[in-house]
């Protein structure tokens, strides 16, 4: 069944700037903004641009992801043609290899994509907070009769060095590609999102495989060969939120994004839903002296004690006299009554014992340069009475695993 | 097969519930912030194993055929059997009859084809106005256990005078059923009935025969000497919605910690139509005591002993004590309501105030603008 066009959502690392959160499942299943997780944006996006034909590639850790992606039924992408694949490595009679690169995981799939002979496939992280109509990206492709568009956007000139940054002409043509480079001649930096026309692509992975020391890479490899070859190559600007949330901080600033308004990241706003798998629970109940301020709440928590600047996932608990501040807490967590937790990303299902403290606000600290956000692993058990101080990682064989 | 089948009755009127069913029936009145009255028989019935459910629908169906769909939330979207919307629009005309059925028996006499295919051994009727979470497994234990010809679900908590009451022996025998009685004695009916499919088909093929409709008076009544009718007893939370008085208690007991340990018990969740909302928001100056809040809402002004259904907007400067507002209401800033049911898409503008009673609340119809 011909498609116009397909998407590859690269879903396959570990996260390993993720620390203690991505133990046990990769980094596009980690929770997000309450009722989400961090795949939900590029899934949702596909399906509301109107691409309704998804692979996504894992290797990392997959049960979790898999589990959670299922039939593709929350973003409607459960088709009679089409719909969502999830596409791990696998063996072949000339051999068996884990995705080497992302390069490498598309070419392995070379197979499924031509099942459905599409013009232009999409290649996308599974690892972004962002909210992008895809349509209107392939829409400037198509006019631009590009080979490959990137997706980029301006970032502050000082924060150029930590990114791939595009040098382009006065038609967004682009002339020069750097990866992280020390002095940067542009501040358009590319967000990870890129649109190839299928038959140039195609040709470049067959290409780059063959090279014997290439690391099978997007930005390393195949983007600097199709800019040598003298092919055309078009930046797309976006306007709007996006956030790479590869590292803890990262991933605490943007939770914190939906409290802040003007930050460009509103989950209420239904003009763009992000879709997710709702979980099965009653609504929240709040009780007779519980404060809650700035924060985002999920359904099926209770919340007996202070929640502030905080977001509070899906079936959480906050005891009497517990206070939770500045903080990410994760699906199923349980906070005890008169425990503290402050500038803190605490995991699925973890248990805080009463009186516990987790992490504490930068104001506190004695060395700044020691002070950073504390971090428990899913299913952290933190013992009645017990400390956990700032920029601490715990994950579940500290003390006994939290019951379930 | 073993196993149940279950029946669902959604049609009727219920005057009582004034507006708040001018534009469904009863089953479809949402209730407890993100759920429909009829999901808790569907779940009940979906947590005892059933895989296969018929509603049987008359009257103002449109918004329970929009809740219910394939059945996908209950997952009861089956390559074979699942949900079946069982709509009465042939019936009336093929028997001449005009307007809503006379009774169940005349209901499932519509349907008489429907039961005649159903897989299971046992088949569980219910009404679509129940919010209750019942173990339907242990009832059919219970009918097993006991040799009863069929078993209805009844509790000791009192009811008002129109509903059905059971006397039962020592063995929980029903020997005398009542209704419109003036003081009531005895269990109140929950109208959860369990029988085999065999005997269902001959009560139903008999009334048909003879122009009887009526379940409580010519099956309950009429059979409790030839048939071994057995009570089963729940004392669960179990909420009979009839009037909008019943619908405000019963809402608002849910802020009850003890009444939602009992309806939301983790071992049999209850089942909504999935929605997308995202979290909550809380502003800074926002205010939510003892309130029971659903996705989507935004709340900036100050709320009390409330049930938010999604979506709600709360604007700085609003206050809502005691009250229950559904999808996609907004009060507006300044605005202040007290013992207030307020239907979809309702919105109170700027310094409107307006009070009912805990005994007697206002209803405001849907889309109003105030």
């Amino acid at each position: 069944m011909k498609k116009e066009c397909i998407a590859m959502l690269l879903a396959g690392g570990q996260g390993s700037r993720l620390h203690v959160l991505t133990g046990d499942m990769a980094k596009p299943a980690v929770p997000f903004g309450g009722k989400f997780r961090i795949i939900d944006f590029p899934l949702s996006n596909c399906a509301n641009s109107g691409i309704d034909t998804v692979g996504v590639l894992t290797q990392y850790r997959p049960l979790e992801l898999n589990n959670y992606i299922g039939n593709g039924q929350p973003w409607e992408l459960d088709r009679a043609n089409g719909g969502v694949h999830v596409l791990p490595p696998y063996q072949s009679a000339t051999g068996a290899d884990w995705y080497k690169g992302t390069a490498n995981a598309i070419y392995q799939n070379i197979g499924f994509i031509d099942l459905y002979d599409p013009d232009y496939v999409a290649v996308l992280s599974g690892d972004h907070i962002y909210k992008m109509d895809y349509s209107e990206m392939l829409r400037c492709h198509k006019a631009a009769g590009a080979a490959c568009t990137i997706s980029v956007m301006e970032v502050p000139w000082d924060e150029a060095s930590r990114f791939g940054i595009m040098s382009v002409d006065s038609q967004d043509t682009i002339t020069e590609f750097a990866e992280k480079p020390k002095e940067p001649k542009s501040n358009l930096a590319s967000m990870g999102i890129y649109i190839f026309t299928w038959s140039k692509l195609r040709a470049y992975l067959i290409a780059d495989e063959a090279k014997e020391n290439s690391s099978n890479d997007f930005g390393k490899d195949i983007i600097p060969a199709m800019l040598a070859a003298g092919e055309k190559l078009v930046a797309y600007r976006f306007e709007g939120y996006w956030k790479d949330v590869g590292t803890l901080d990262s991933l605490w600033d943007a939770n914190m994004d939906m409290l802040t308004p003007g930050s460009g990241l509103n989950l209420l706003d239904e003009r763009w839903p992000i879709h997710g798998r709702t979980a099965i629970c009653p609504p929240t109940y709040v009780g007779e002296l519980a404060d809650i301020g700035n924060s985002a709440v999920a359904r099926g928590c209770e919340i007996l004690g202070e929640v502030k600047n905080t977001v509070l996932s899906t079936g959480c608990h906050v005891g009497r006299g517990a206070s939770v501040t500045y903080s990410v807490v994760m699906p199923g967590a349980i906070i005890e009554d008169g425990a503290v937790v402050s500038y803190a990303i605490v995991g699925e299902n973890c248990r805080i014992g009463c009186r516990a403290a987790v992490g504490a606000p930068p104001e506190t600290a004695a060395d700044p340069g020691q002070w950073g956000i504390a971090v428990l692993g899913p299913r952290t058990c933190v013992a009645d009475g017990e400390t956990v101080p700032p920029k601490t990682m715990l994950d579940k064989t500290h003390g006994k695993e939290a019951a379930q | 097969m073993k196993g149940m089948h279950g029946i669902i009755f959604s049609y009727g009127e219920k005057p009582a519930l004034g507006q708040l069913t001018a534009c469904r029936v009863h089953g479809s009145l949402p209730f407890g912030g993100d759920y429909r009255v009829v999901d808790f028989v569907l779940s009940n019935m979906v947590n005892a194993g059933i895989t296969d459910v018929g509603v049987i629908m008359h009257g103002k169906c449109q918004s329970m055929l929009d809740h219910l769909g394939t059945g996908k939330s209950w997952d009861l979207s089956r390559k074979s059997g699942g949900l079946k919307l069982l709509p009465a629009f042939a019936y009336g005309e093929s028997r001449g009859v005009v307007g809503p059925f006379r009774g169940k028996m005349e209901a499932l006499g519509s349907v008489v084809e429907y039961l005649r295919h159903i897989r299971q051994d046992h088949v569980v009727l219910s009404d679509s106005d129940l919010v209750t979470n019942i173990p339907l497994r242990d009832v059919l234990d219970a009918h097993m256990a006991s040799g009863a010809d069929m078993t209805c679900v009844c509790t000791s908590r009192p009811g008002s005078a129109g509903d059905t009451y059971f006397k039962l022996d020592a063995a929980g025998r029903i020997v005398d059923t009542a209704y419109d009685i003036r003081i009531p004695v005895g269990y109140q009916s929950l109208n959860i009935f369990l029988l085999s499919r065999e005997l269902l088909l001959s009560l139903v093929e008999e009334c048909m025969a003879h122009d009887r409709y009526s379940f409580r008076h010519n099956v309950l009544q009429e059979k409790d000497g030839t048939l071994h009718l057995n009570g089963y007893v729940w004392d669960g939370f179990a909420a009979r919605i009839n009037s909008v008085q019943d619908y405000y208690r019963y809402s608002m007991a849910l802020l009850r910690p003890e009444i939602r340990a009992g309806l939301f018990c983790p071992q049999r969740p209850v089942y909504a139509k999935e929605n997308d909302a995202a979290s909550t928001y809380i502003d800074p100056d926002g205010e939510c005591v003892n309130s029971l809040v659903s996705d989507g809402c935004d709340i900036q002004g100050s709320i009390r002993n409330c049930i938010l259904f999604r979506g709600v907007k709360i604007e700085k400067g609003a206050h809502v004590e005691d009250s229950i507002l559904f999808k996609d209401t907004v009060v507006r800033t300044g605005a202040a309501l007290r013992c207030v049911i307020a239907d979809k898409n309702v919105e109170f503008s700027h310094d409107v105030h307006m009070a009912g009673h805990a005994n007697y609340p206002l209803v405001v119809e849907k889309n109003t603008k105030l």
